[in-house]
């Protein structure tokens, strides 16, 4: 019965949940999903992850290309997100119309959050003045779309950061000769790790942490809050119902614990040995 | 941590400038510059057909060439702001566009292309829940907050926050953020950002009181 009800009036399904104060996945409001997350999975990427919030599977790999800076920046390199939803990972992007879309804005708040958090030093991507420096594409592939994606892209982003070795490049400059020794791989910079929580609001009044797709698709705004080193580097809240600042400051305060406990789990991962961590997050 | 407290608003300016569309608005917030066109409510395409609402479009068009994967966050950011704000289920089966050409970016293009947009719905006469407005705001270098910014203060920022507000409780409806702050800084920014919207609401009443006092002569 529970399953027709569902169907047929999904909103006051959820408002009944809700108003016993549990979700029906049997999570409590502001509770977050479980978190899995495994590197190094793709051995032909110079550094990967695949990272798990409840069925929201992200995949992320990076590959390092030599490339000319920009004359306006030339001193800097690339770190560019490119972000795909294939037509496996969600009914919504069935059609690649409303993909694109989405594509788009994922892929420039990736960037944002990135940038935003000075995780990289773009100057240190730089192997030459003006000639050469290296891009880090971020290819981020979403194999199963389940809310919050976000959060996993970013997490994926991360730790496939954190896993990345670039080559030793030998650069000429006069005979503009490249000479690269895949024996000498040496890790990046990484300066920050950014932390993104995504909130939702129903019914214009509750406010929900960590949503999956089924959630989203009732609500009636999305705020995506990104943490770094205990400060906020990326806020997000296109329309939706209007919050208060106490609201805010709430949101806030759960994106900032959230900071803390997702890094834990990040930190357990790459001390373990067969690099796969699976946690509950309490 | 906050020093001092600049709060400068720049002037504003307001056209119904295009003659063609249903309504437009041509706005200006110092030298910053958006012009919006309005159509609807327009017949619908029948992919698009939503039988509960209005099918509401914006197309964002940069000052130069094509749009980048930025102008598209842009435009997504503007077109929930103003689906927030219609009340869209009132035009079941139609579509709804907006239009919102940059033609200057000098600091704090996107609260003034909300604005603008803002504006255009308003002059449109479609039925909205509340207006919004729009407020840039900079933490700089000395860790002063800068409301509604010129260009050469804008430069040095460490923080630029764009927020938008409702004009019915002033809670927040929307906020897009650049760079890294504390939340005492963001909170700071949101209460000057709050009480300089007032102005923007101001301006609002006082462009369309104009409007239509001059259709009061007309009708009589």
């Amino acid at each position: 019965m529970a399953q027709q009800y569902k169907l047929i009036h999904p909103v006051k399904y959820y408002r009944d949940y809700l108003n016993s104060e549990i979700r029906p996945d049997g999570r409590e409001t502001n509770k977050c999903r479980n978190v899995a997350v495994n590197i190094g999975s793709v051995t032909t990427a110079d550094g990967s992850a695949v990272v798990k919030i409840g069925n929201t599977n992200v995949i992320c790999g990076i590959r390092a290309e030599l490339a000319k800076p920009k004359p306006s920046e030339p001193n800097q390199g690339f770190l560019i997100p490119v972000v795909e939803l294939p037509q496996m990972c969600s009914v919504k992007y069935r059609n690649h119309s409303g993909a694109n879309e989405d594509t788009d804005v994922f892929s420039c708040a990736i960037h944002d959050i990135l940038v935003n958090s000075e995780c990289l030093d773009l100057k240190e991507l730089s192997i030459h003045n003006d000639k050469l420096v290296w891009a880090i594409y971020c290819d981020i592939i979403c194999i199963d779309f389940d809310g919050s994606f976000l959060d996993a892209a970013i997490l994926a982003c991360v730790a496939a950061l954190r896993t990345l070795k670039l080559p030793k490049v030998i650069y000429d400059v006069d005979i503009n000769d490249i000479k690269v020794d895949n024996t000498i791989l040496s890790p990046v910079n990484l300066k920050a790790m950014p932390i993104c929580t995504t909130f939702m609001t129903f019914d214009d009044q509750a406010m929900i942490t960590d949503p999956t797709a089924e959630e989203e698709d009732l609500s009636s705004s999305v705020i995506n809050i990104a943490a770094s080193k205990g400060d906020i580097c990326f806020v997000r809240k296109p329309g939706g119902t209007p919050l208060s600042e106490t609201q805010m400051e709430s949101l806030f305060k759960q994106a900032l614990d959230r900071e803390t406990e997702l890094l834990k789990i990040l930190d357990d991962c790459f001390s373990q040995q067969n690099h796969t961590i699976n946690q509950m997050v309490e | 941590m906050t020093k001092e407290v600049v709060i400068l608003t720049r002037p504003l300016n307001f056209v119904n400038y295009l003659s063609r569309p249903d309504s437009s608005a041509l706005l200006s917030q110092g030298e910053t510059v958006a012009l919006v066109a309005f159509f609807g409510p327009l017949e619908v395409k029948p992919q698009s057909l939503r039988i509960d609402r209005a099918c509401f479009e914006v197309n964002f068009r940069p000052k130069t060439g094509i749009q980048t994967v930025k102008d598209r966050f842009k435009e997504n950011s503007i077109k929930s702001i103003c689906e927030t704000a219609l009340l869209s289920a009132l035009y079941p089966r139609t579509s709804i566009k907006l239009t919102v050409l940059e033609l200057e970016n000098r600091g704090g293009f996107e609260a003034c292309a909300i604005n603008a947009s803002c504006m255009a719905l308003l002059v449109s006469g479609i039925s909205m829940k509340y207006t919004v407005a729009a407020v840039h705001c900079i933490v700089d270098k000395k860790g002063e907050i800068v409301v509604d910014p010129n260009h050469r203060q804008a430069k040095d920022a460490i923080a630029l926050f764009t927020f938008a507000f409702d004009s019915v409780d002033k809670n927040l409806v929307a906020c897009n953020t650049e760079g890294k702050f504390n939340m005492a800084q963001y909170n700071d920014c949101q209460i000057l950002a709050k009480s300089a919207s007032e102005k923007v609401f101001q301006f609002y009443k006082e462009e369309i009181r104009k409007i239509h006092e001059n259709d009061e002569i007309v009708g009589f």
